[in-house]
This record gives structure tokens, C-alpha cells and sequence, in this order.
């Protein structure tokens, strides 16, 4: 029986994958479970598992490929197949063979293909080439490792689509290149391009394969390259098709040439203008440098610094992960007023609780720490308080009647992600404890899926960890608050005894609450850390 | 009172008139003043009334010598030296007073006079007779006077029998037999000229090659065509007097150690110019003049004196109108403070108008190698061109110089029919900064002579379709 493998959808508002990598080959038998492929989409990377025992007997799309969930990947066919259809398919196959056959003769020896930025997801425009593993003039295998990327969402290793020889990169490591622009270009020695369109049946990808073709379609000579595609990099500066071809092979990316200032007619970067960058840049005058293009402040500063030498500073090109966390902590404090409220909560009961019980919750693989307590406490006051747990759309209020709390997970070397738990409302505090370790053991080793981090209500980002008393954290977008929680200490703190005072030690923690004034006010978030502070200090442990 | 301006521009070529054109259309108060007709030598005594001579030539060669070869019979075919002459007076004459229109109309004050700077604010004019008759206060002071044929005490120009170009294209009769001393644009062009009217031409040039600037090729195509028609050429020869005799013109040269005597009617001396600085007064006020011309820095064509300012044939080569002319327009638009890229001498074209006509822009195949560029070259002959097939005009060859790294055009050379037309598309590609894809990827028009511009671009890479 032929069972057709497709691309999964990996969330709701997922529309489509990109093919990675096939950890298995045509022809291989595969068992039910066992990891076929690995895909790549917009918001998380993921290995696909087989649904069946069987051969893996058709592959319809390839590594580096970006199709729409639904779209047939490949056929297995399971044990009770007939042997008719198989037939069937491989004859076809033969025809298309067939049929390709000339096509790939004419080719052999020599057809230039270029090697594109692949495409990592929807909105993932661009990748920077972290690390070349074949050099000009090497010999490369199809699916050979040919270079590794950093985008937006993941970092990949790019594959070699054919068997060649390397002839030109293109770019140098640290280049960020547009998605579809040719990195490198490979000679072929086999027609192995051409097969690919044997393969296709469907003629919606037929169109696909063939314009991809027209891509590979590449310069006849070595020296016709890739202007126009250079161009496509450009925002809405004009550079003659010479000064991009000095760019081209010396390697200087469509940013630095916007950093040049152009001596030309209109102000354009000339050919003398682009020389006299290189002859600066190899004396050591400038350095190089990747930076996102659209962002013009960095374009200032690092025009300010051009003349700092290269001796007095390291330039480290920021990672993805990097990236994309600056530009939501941006984001967020352009977009919400953040103001930022202190409470101190007495975590004796908890406190004590959690050393009592501590091991007993071990025996369980349960984690017992702080965190499940103070999310108790923060669900319920969400729940208390619904504008909390809310975000703004234009000029609406959307308040969910679910609770994702969303905790901060930090990653290392130097990243950060908040997943959060789905419908917390609904658990206890041994769910909140197990579900918390589990998303954080996820986050840790990039095993979070695409869900885990969307449709967050409320954060709560726990910084005591590392020592911190309190801090002003930054809202997580859409959510309109995040609760900060600090280091409990032991502190002597004033407290009542039978109507007279008295100092005692107590673990004292600071709660902060930041919360969007926009639509939280200095009262409600009172009302809000009061009410955790209250739940926290009053815990009831019999309910856990 | 004495009248004062914005700028005042001294000369009316074609650095000079633009420059008071220019400077007007940007709103400064503008005076133009120059003794002769408007147009400068290009108008008066150059590019135009030889143009004029060239195409009476062709016509005339055509007609009597090809119309047999277009199914066309033509006898008795002759012409009227004087007519010819007369004609290009008159092209001349018409052409300098569109000039003064253009200049009524924007408004500049022409004065008529000989104008020398008193101080770096004023001049004093002069008329005909050395007589001051009026005078200007100015803020800007633009010199445009031009160049002169350059004259060596070894060839005494006496303007009767040793004669200069002005000369040449006003001659009352046609000379028996000329020598022409200076293979350059002009005395190519005259060699040319008087070789088609039945004249015996003889050309020297102290160099390798007629048209010693241009890429080697062209000059030995050209070399061959003009041995061809008849003319006598001595190359690598050196003029060691020359004297007249008799009413005729005795040339002593020595060529490769061996002295000759050549004789003829009339000698042309054709052997470069010098720029008209004396006698305005650019020595009292300290103006520098370096080997005949004025020095300025070329970004702004400032002179050392600050609002003096000086371009074209003036300040040195190339002595070509068209750069006179963008000089003119980019030193006023700098007095303007316009933003203005400065003009790049690496991309400027030049023409020669005989036949077949010459033209070429950037380096040639020597430079480029001298330079010690890498270089790639595609060359297509009209030979292989439809368009010149059918107009029977098949010699010649386009031939393209592109660095081998990447891919710019370095230089262009264009030897055939229409060669000065054609070498525009190349200069707007080259000014562009295109490379031989672009030329190529550009769909020409069929049939064309400029067809073979992409074809020749595409043999630089082999990849030309028609050879």
C-alpha cells in the first residue's frame, strides 16, 4: 500500500515548510517512528518521524525545498504493497527518466549552477553565511555540506544540490545574503538538475522546479554573474552594473556599498568611489561588518566609527537569536509604556513547605522550586483580575478567557525565549511544576515547537535565580504585564506578634510587576501583586 | 556708470558661450565678451566649416568614384572648388549667428571687444584698434580664449604658402599637390579633404602611426585606406626645415637616418595648439600659466586667482569642444554651489571625420597594458554587418576593451561608416559604469551599424553570434 508522507502543519497560522534535510534515502526501508526528514518553518525546526513500517520508495521534494503544508513529500510503501502499483510508479519514473536523458547529456560537464540563499520560512528574508566548508575549487558530492547558515528563525547547514566542482563563492563568511540569491556557483558533472524535473509530475511544481532552473540557468562564462540578483539586494539605490561586479568578487556586501559615499552623478557610488573603499578596507582603515539593512541607527553609528581602527575593537556579527531578541525588546518598549510596580512578599510558608517536601517531590521527577507556587499564585490572580490578561488591538481590549503563562527561559550562551504553558489555569501545582520543567528542558535543547511560544497571556520572567533583588522587566508582546521575580533571601523583617513588634528572620522575595500603562493602571497593578503577594504568603500547602 | 555683473566670461567658443548660457539660466547677471562672431574656432574656423568641406568630399567621392557600385550611373561628375569653400563660409556664418540668438535670448549682455583684466574685479574692452571703449565690473570672471595652431620656428608659417587649418578651409584655389605636417585629427581631415578633390597629398607625422592617439589598429586600418586613395605617408619622419621656394614649399625630413626632400604647392602645418593667454592680462595679475595654458584645479577650474575661473582649449588638452563645453557648464554650476560630479577625462570621446571616420573613448589596447591591466578584447568587422553590407560600407571594425577582472569597459575604438555616432552609445555605457553584459543583454536594433557595438562586446567573451 502506498502511503503518501506530507508536510505537517506545524501551527495554525503555518502555511509552509522547508525540507532540511532527508535523513533517509530512496529506496531505504523505514520503520514506523523512525525520523525521516527534518523541516523547517516559520516559527520552529522539526524532525518528521515515519507513520508506518515500509520503503521509503518516492522522494517528491528536495532539502532546501519550501512547500505548502499538505503538499506529498514522499511515498512509503508499506509491507502489504501490490506489486502493480509499484511497477506503475517505476515505469513513470523510467518515462520521465527517459525523457530527461537528453537533456542531462547535453548538460553533462559543465552546466554552471548557482547555489541560492535557501529560504528558512515565510518571513525569513535573509541569512548570513557563517561558515564556508568547501573552498573555490573543491570537489563537492550532492548533499554534501557546502556552507552553514544563520537566519532569523534557525541556523542550518546548506547542502550541495548536485555533483561539481565549487568554482566561485560568491560571498564571504559573515556576508548576509537576500533568501534566493546565488551564494556559489557549482560546475556540474552530472545532469543531475535535469533529473529533477523528471521527477515532478505535478505541474503546479513543475512551474515551481523550472523557474528554479532559470535561476540555475546560470552565466555561461565566469565572469557573467549574478548583477541582477545583486541588485535585488539593494533598497532604492542605483549601482552600475560595474561597481556591483567589483562588489561581487571582492566580496563587499550591498550594505557597505550603501555606507559609501558616492562621488557620481546623483550621488551614485562609482567605480573610483568603490576602489578607494576596497583600498581602505584592505589597509585596515575599515572593517567589515553585518548589520541588518533596514536598520538605519546602526548604519549611522558604523558610519561614525569607519575611521576607529580595527586594533581598538572586535566586531562580532550578532546571531540570529541575537537578532531577533533586540528587535522584540525594541519593539516592545516602542510599543508599550512600561511602568514597573514593587512588592515584597514573606515566603515563609512556601519556603518551608518546598524544604520539607522537596526530596518527596524528587521521588516523583518533580522539581520542586519557587516558580510553580508564584505561577499558582499568578493565575489565580489573573483570573481575579482578567485585564491582566489581556492585549491591546487597536482600540479594543482582547481579554482571554485562557491562561498561557509564559516563563522566560534564558539559553546559552546568550539567548532568551518564553514559551508558555497552555490553559495553566487548569492546573495544579504539580502541573505547573512538571510543566514548567518541561518547556524549559525544551527551550534549553531547541525542542520547542511553534506552539509553545505563541498565544502568550501573561509572563513571568524569574531573574532571582542569578541574584537579582528586583528589576523592570520588559512586557512580552501582545501581553499587557510580566512579573519580575527576585532572589529570596533571609531577611530581618518587622512582623506583629500579639499586638507588639517584633523582629524576626523571614525568606523575603521582591515581586516587580511591569505593566503597560496604556491600559493598566497604578491601581490595578497594586491590586494585582497584592493579590500574588497575599495568595503567596497565605499559601494553603494542603491544596498541593 | 560702469556696469557690474555676476560673472563675466571672456570668449565666445564653445567653452565660453555655454559657460555665459549656463550661468545665465542659473540666475547670475552675465556678461559675454569676445571680439569675433560667436562660436569660436569650433564655429568660426573648426569642427563645423570643416564638416562642411568633409561632406562636399564625400558627396564627390561617392558620386564619381561608388555610384556604379549602387547600379547608378553618373557622368561628367565634377565640382566647383570655390562653391565648396563658399558653402561652408556660409554653414559657418549662419550657424555663429544662431549663437548670438542663443545668447541675446538668455538675457547675457554680449559686448563686441577685446577684453583684458585691469584687476581680478574688472575689465577693460578694446576695440579693433587697441582703442578702450568700455569696461565691466565683475564678481566672477570666467576665461574662455581658446588655443591657436602651435607654430615651430622650424616651420615659418607665412599663412600664403605654409598655412595653418584657418587657412586650409579658405583657400581661393585648390593647391596641385599639399604636404601635410601633423597627422592628428585636423591634418587627417585635410589630408583627407584635398586627397578626394584630386589634390597630391603627402602626410608627415613624427610618430608610428596616422592618428598617433588612437588604438594601433585603427591607425593601420586608416594607413592602408589613405594609401589606398593615394596619399603619401610618411611616418616616424622627422621635419628638419622648411622652406619656400619659388612659390613652391621645400620640406627637408629625416626618416629612419635618411634626409628627403619633399616639394609641393602648399605645406599644411597641422602640429597641435597652444592656448591664447597673452595680452588680457593674466600675467599682472599673477595667474599661472603653466606650458601655455592656464592652471586650474580641475574639480572647480579655479585658477590661483579665487574668482577667476578658466576652461577649455585654455587650460590644455584634450582641445576638444565638447569638453570645453561640459567644462563650461560644471565650473558654473560649482560657482552656483551645485552638487555636481566632476568631469571624468577618462570618458570623454574623440572623433575624426574622415573617411573612413574614427572615433574612440577611453584607453587603447597599448594603454591598457601599459597600465598593466588584464585585459579582454572583442572586435567585430562591418564586414559582418548586415546594415553595412547593404550601404556597401564594409571596412572598418568596432573594437572593444573590457578588464578581465571585472568586466569594465576600458576603452572603445571604432573605425567605418558612422564611427563618430556610433561612439556615443558607448560613452553613455562607459559613463554608466556598464560592463559587457549590459551591452550585450541590451536588445539592439537590426539591422544596425550598432549592432556590431554588442557583437563586439560579445566577442570579447566569445560569445559573439555573427563570427
Amino acid at each position: 500500500m502506498r502511503v503518501n508522507i506530507v508536510m505537517p502543519q506545524m501551527g495554525e497560522s503555518i502555511t509552509e515548510g522547508t525540507l532540511i534535510k532527508w535523513h533517509k534515502k530512496k529506496g531505504e526501508f523505514v520503520k514506523k517512528d523512525e525520523i525521516i526528514y527534518e523541516i523547517a518553518t516559520d516559527k520552529v525546526d522539526t524532525e518528521i518521524p515515519s507513520p508506518e513500517d515500509g520503503v521509503l520508495s518516492e522522494i517528491k521534494v528536495f532539502e532546501q525545498e519550501t512547500v505548502v503544508v499538505g503538499t506529498v513529500v514522499a511515498v512509503i510503501e508499506t509491507n502489504g504493497s501490490s506489486s502493480i502499483d509499484s511497477k506503475t510508479e517505476t515505469t513513470v519514473e523510467d518515462i520521465n527518466r527517459e525523457k530527461a536523458e537528453p537533456a542531462s547529456t547535453t548538460q553533462v560537464g559543465g552546466e554552471l549552477i548557482d547555489v541560492p540563499m535557501p529560504k528558512m520560512g515565510e518571513s525569513v528574508m535573509d541569512g548570513t553565511i557563517i561558515k564556508w566548508h568547501k573552498q573555490a575549487g573543491d570537489k563537492v558530492s550532492r548533499d554534501e555540506i557546502l556552507f552553514e547558515i544563520s537566519t532569523d528563525k534557525v541556523d542550518t547547514e546548506v547542502p550541495s544540490p548536485v555533483d561539481g566542482i565549487l568554482e566561485t563563492l560568491l560571498f564571504k563568511e559573515n556576508e548576509n545574503v537576500n533568501v534566493g540569491i546565488a551564494v556559489a556557483k557549482i560546475r556540474t558533472t552530472t545532469g543531475l538538475v535535469k533529473e529533477k524535473i523528471a521527477l515532478k509530475e505535478d505541474q503546479e511544481q513543475e512551474k515551481k522546479i523550472s523557474k528554479q532552473i532559470t535561476n540555475h540557468k546560470s552565466p555561461i562564462t565566469n565572469s557573467q554573474q549574478t548583477t541582477a540578483n545583486n541588485k535585488q539586494q539593494t533598497t532604492n539605490n542605483f549601482y552600475s552594473p560595474l561597481v556591483l561586479n567589483i562588489a561581487r568578487i571582492e566580496g563587499i556586501s550591498i550594505n557597505e556599498l550603501e555606507m559609501i559615499e558616492g562621488s557620481g552623478i546623483e550621488g551614485r557610488v562609482t567605480k573610483k568611489d568603490v576602489l578607494t573603499y576596497l583600498q581602505n578596507k584592505r589597509s585596515g582603515k575599515l572593517f567589515t561588518q553585518v548589520f541588518s539593512s533596514d536598520n538605519i541607527e546602526s548604519m549611522q553609528s558604523a558610519k561614525e566609527v569607519k575611521s576607529i581602527s580595527t586594533q581598538q575593537i572586535e566586531f562580532i556579527a550578532m546571531d540570529t537569536t541575537r537578532q531577533r531578541i533586540m528587535q522584540h525588546m525594541i519593539y516592545s518598549r516602542d510599543t508599550s509604556v512600561h511602568v514597573t510596580a514593587v512588592m515584597e512578599v514573606d515566603m515563609s510558608k512556601i519556603h518551608n513547605f518546598v524544604e520539607k517536601n522537596r526530596d518527596g517531590f524528587a521521588n516523583e521527577g518533580i522539581k520542586l522550586t519557587y516558580l510553580p507556587f508564584i505561577s499558582f499564585a499568578v493565575i489565580k490572580a489573573l483570573k481575579e483580575f482578567p485585564l491582566m490578561n489581556s492585549s491591546i488591538e487597536g482600540k479594543n481590549i482582547l481579554t482571554k478567557k485562557f491562561i498561557n503563562l509564559g516563563i522566560a527561559v534564558a539559553v546559552e550562551p546568550n539567548g532568551l525565549i518564553v514559551p508558555n504553558i497552555k490553559n495553566s489555569e487548569e492546573k495544579n501545582i504539580r502541573g505547573l511544576a512538571k510543566a514548567i520543567a518541561d518547556i524549559g528542558t525544551r527551550a534549553r535543547t531547541k525542542k520547542l515547537v511553534p506552539e509553545d511560544v505563541t498565544n502568550g497571556t501573561f509572563s513571568i520572567t524569574n531573574y532571582g535565580v542569578f541574584g537579582s533583588l528586583f528589576g523592570t522587566p520588559i512586557i512580552n508582546q501582545p501581553e499587557v504585564g510580566i512579573l519580575g521575580v527576585g532572589a529570596v533571601t533571609k531577611k530581618p523583617v518587622v512582623i506583629d506578634v500579639n499586638g507588639s513588634d517584633a523582629i524576626v528572620i523571614r525568606p523575603m522575595m521582591y515581586l516587580s510587576l511591569s505593566h503597560d500603562h496604556r491600559l493598566i493602571d497604578g491601581m490595578l497593578g497594586g491590586k494585582f501583586l497584592k493579590s500574588v503577594k497575599e495568595t503567596l504568603e497565605n499559601f494553603d500547602t494542603n491544596i498541593v | 556708470m560702469k556696469k557690474s555683473f555676476d560673472v563675466t566670461v571672456l570668449g565666445g567658443g564653445p567653452g565660453g558661450y555655454v559657460a555665459a548660457i549656463r550661468s545665465a539660466q542659473l540666475g547670475f547677471k552675465t556678461v559675454l565678451i569676445d571680439k569675433e562672431n560667436l562660436g569660436g574656432i569650433c564655429l568660426n574656423w573648426g569642427c563645423i566649416p570643416t564638416k562642411a568641406l568633409l561632406k562636399s568630399a564625400e558627396v564627390y567621392d561617392m558620386m564619381k568614384n561608388h555610384s556604379a557600385d549602387y547600379g547608378i550611373k553618373a557622368e561628367g561628375i565634377s565640382f566647383d572648388f570655390e562653391k565648396i569653400i563658399k558653402r561652408s563660409r556660409d554653414i559657418s556664418g549662419r550657424i555663429t549667428k544662431n549663437v548670438e540668438m542663443l545668447v541675446k535670448k538668455n538675457g547675457i549682455e554680449r559686448v563686441r571687444g577685446f577684453g583684458k583684466l585691469v584687476s581680478k574685479n574688472e575689465i577693460e574692452i578694446f576695440d579693433n584698434g587697441g582703442k578702450s571703449f568700455d569696461s565691466v565690473s565683475t564678481e566672477k570672471i570666467i576665461i574662455a580664449t581658446g588655443a591657436r595652431p602651435k607654430v615651430f620656428p622650424t616651420i615659418p608659417v607665412d599663412r600664403k604658402n605654409i598655412i595653418t587649418s584657418t587657412e586650409a578651409m579658405n583657400l581661393q584655389k585648390q593647391p596641385k599637390d599639399l604636404i601635410v605636417i601633423g597627422a592628428g585629427a585636423i591634418g587627417v581631415e585635410f589630408a583627407y579633404f584635398y586627397s578626394v578633390l584630386g589634390t597630391k597629398v603627402t602626410i608627415i607625422e613624427m610618430l608610428d602611426n596616422l592618428l598617433p592617439i588612437e588604438d594601433k589598429e585603427v591607425s593601420e586600418t586608416l594607413e592602408k585606406s589613405f594609401k589606398k586613395r593615394g596619399i603619401e605617408i610618411y611616418t616616424k619622419t622627422k621635419v628638419e626645415n622648411v622652406v619656400v621656394k619659388d612659390d613652391a614649399v621645400i620640406v627637408n625630413v629625416e626618416k629612419d637616418g635618411k634626409k628627403i626632400e619633399l616639394k609641393a604647392e602648399k605645406v599644411l602645418s597641422a602640429i597641435g595648439v597652444t592656448g591664447n593667454v597673452e595680452g588680457f592680462g593674466l600675467e599682472e595679475l599673477g595667474i599661472e600659466i603653466e606650458s601655455g595654458h592656464i592652471k586650474v584645479n580641475k574639480e572647480n577650474y579655479q585658477t590661483n586667482v579665487p574668482n577667476i575661473f578658466a576652461v577649455g582649449d585654455v587650460i590644455g588638452a584634450p582641445w576638444l569642444a565638447h569638453v570645453a563645453s561640459a567644462e563650461a557648464i560644471h565650473c558654473v554650476e560649482k560657482i552656483k554651489g551645485l552638487h555636481v560630479s566632476s568631469i571624468d577625462y577618462g570618458t570623454i570621446p574623440g572623433c575624426t571625420y574622415c573617411v573612413p571616420q574614427v572615433a574612440s573613448v577611453g584607453m587603447t589596447e597599448k594603454k591598457a597594458k601599459e597600465v598593466g591591466r588584464e585585459i579582454k578584447i572583442g572586435k567585430f568587422p562591418f564586414m559582418a554587418s548586415g546594415k553595412s553590407f547593404a550601404a556597401g560600407e564594409r571596412d572598418g571594425f568596432v573594437k572593444l576593451i573590457f578588464d578581465a577582472k571585472y568586466g569594465e569597459l576600458l576603452g572603445a575604438h571604432i573605425i567605418g561608416p558612422e564611427a563618430t555616432e556610433l561612439i556615443s552609445e558607448i560613452t553613455l555605457a562607459k559613463s554608466m559604469e556598464a560592463t559587457y553584459e549590459t551591452i550585450v543583454k541590451t536588445v539592439h536594433a537590426h539591422p544596425t551599424l550598432a549592432e556590431s557595438i554588442m557583437e563586439a562586446a560579445a566577442n570579447a567573451y566569445g560569445e559573439s553570434i555573427h563570427i
